[in-house]
């Protein structure tokens, strides 16, 4: 595929992630065309989805429920320490005091927004993990700042008993990296790998963790997981064989290695 | 944040109400979208995005990771062959400030067929499955329609702003 295709492809596989019916195989293409083109969330077609939405809904928009409007009255105050981070500009009780005055805060806001110039809302749609950081070093930046980190040892099943291997996994980061070694190498266009991760806390089915090759003639490789979907509490991580793109539904008719986490 | 819950909390509910199965999960919608808006409020810029429209964009991204999460069972259609698509900057702006009436001329420049599926889907609320029964249109021809609609939608807006002057519009 020409890059001009590539970029077109992605858009339309974006346009499918903002209106929420890309299938597991497109959700797959999607990631993997991000990393090849250094390419995120599009927030301008984010943006368009929902002016297109907004404006419609405008004309039968239904009041918010007394109820449940006290709720979130009563709610928000409880965030009074939120994270520092860079992105969070207004402090919470200047963010309180200046809501009393809606028109101050939204300029106020503004103000603070174009200080720091299409800062935050361009850095939201890059891909988290910059191209330029192989997956090596993305896993060891998570070793070091992730301070939730699961780890476990992978188990090949009789046919893969040769390999072994690593996952490291961070629930609050949604991040994490497979190191497998000698996994034998798939020919991509016949099978390819599959990770399943195991969560009964979110549901008996396992989660898609992504599609991933090995190439011939590597010992060890740094595979990301790939998980479209929130994992919190993983206990177990399966590799699979597939078809190519991967299965939405893994029928464990080959199974490569499994690491249970402690 | 009173002001907000006043002056949005209509609109949060209601895309809430679109894709949630039910009273409480809306709820749930509602609550994590203005905790969303109580973190974010330092990155809005009023020169990207309408206050409606940001805090509309914050609703839908929380609706739709909810009906994600809901559905689990992804309904896999192959897409239709690849027709030819406008031409896209690689590195688009982000910013669509666009108002009521903007949005309304752009959705007119679309094919009556997509005009009609963004009606069913974003007027009426339906899903692609209600959209297929309704229309007797494949799925995959559903989803292709909405895809490149929105993508035309944001390249026409985009040129009434006088950003990217060189997209072509709708086909």
């Amino acid at each position: 595929m020409s890059n001009q295709a590539s970029i077109k492809r992605f858009e339309e596989l974006e346009a499918g992630r903002i209106l929420g019916d890309l299938d597991a195989a497109e959700t797959a293409e999607w990631q993997e065309l991000s990393a090849e083109l250094g390419r995120g969330s599009d927030l301008s077609l984010e943006l368009a989805a929902a002016a297109i939405e907004t404006d419609f809904i405008q004309e039968q928009e239904v009041a918010l429920p007394d109820d449940i409007a006290a709720l979130v009255r009563r709610e928000i105050p409880k965030f009074s320490s939120p994270e520092k981070s860079s992105a969070t500009i207004i402090a919470p009780p200047v963010w309180q005091r200046l809501f009393q005055s809606p028109k101050a805060a939204w300029a106020i806001a503004a103000l603070f927004a174009a200080l720091f110039v299409a800062g935050f809302l361009t850095d939201g749609a890059k891909p988290s993990n910059p191209p330029e950081l192989s997956s090596e070093e993305a896993r060891d930046e998570l070793l070091r700042k992730a301070g939730d980190l699961i780890e476990s040892d992978f188990g090949g099943t009789e046919a893969y008993g040769g390999m072994s291997g690593k996952v490291v996994w961070s629930d609050a980061l949604q991040e994490g990296y497979m190191t497998l070694t000698n996994l034998p190498a798939n020919k991509p266009d016949k099978n390819q790998y599959q990770l399943w991760i195991v969560d009964p806390s979110r549901d008996e089915k396992p989660v898609d963790g992504g599609v991933f090759d090995i190439p011939s003639g590597k010992e060890t490789a740094v595979i990301p997981i790939r998980n479209p979907l929130a994992v919190t509490k993983p206990a177990a991580f399966v590799i699979t064989l597939e078809q190519p793109g991967g299965v939405v539904v893994s029928k464990q008719e080959v199974v490569v290695a499994l690491a249970k986490a402690s | 944040m009173e002001h907000c819950v006043t002056k949005y909390g209509g609109l949060v509910w209601s895309i809430a109400q679109r894709y949630a199965r039910d009273r409480s999960s809306a709820e749930d919608i509602v609550q994590e979208t203005f905790t969303d808006l109580w973190k974010s409020a330092g990155r809005y810029d009023p020169s990207v995005a309408t206050e409606s429209t940001f805090i509309g964009m914050l609703a839908r991204r929380r609706a739709i990771d909810f009906a994600r999460k809901e559905s689990r069972q992804p309904i896999l259609e192959p897409l239709p062959d690849a027709e030819s698509l406008p031409h896209v900057s690689p590195e688009p702006s982000a910013a669509l400030r666009c108002e009521s009436e903007d949005v309304r001329a752009a959705l007119k420049q679309l094919p009556e067929e997509t005009q009609r599926i963004f009606s069913l889907h974003f007027d009426e609320g339906m899903t692609h499955p209600e959209i297929v029964e309704k229309t007797g249109l494949p799925l995959g021809t559903v989803k292709t329609r909405l895809r490149r609609g929105l993508i035309d939608v944001r390249n026409i807006l985009h040129r009434l702003e006088g950003v990217q002057p060189s997209l072509s519009s709708a086909r």
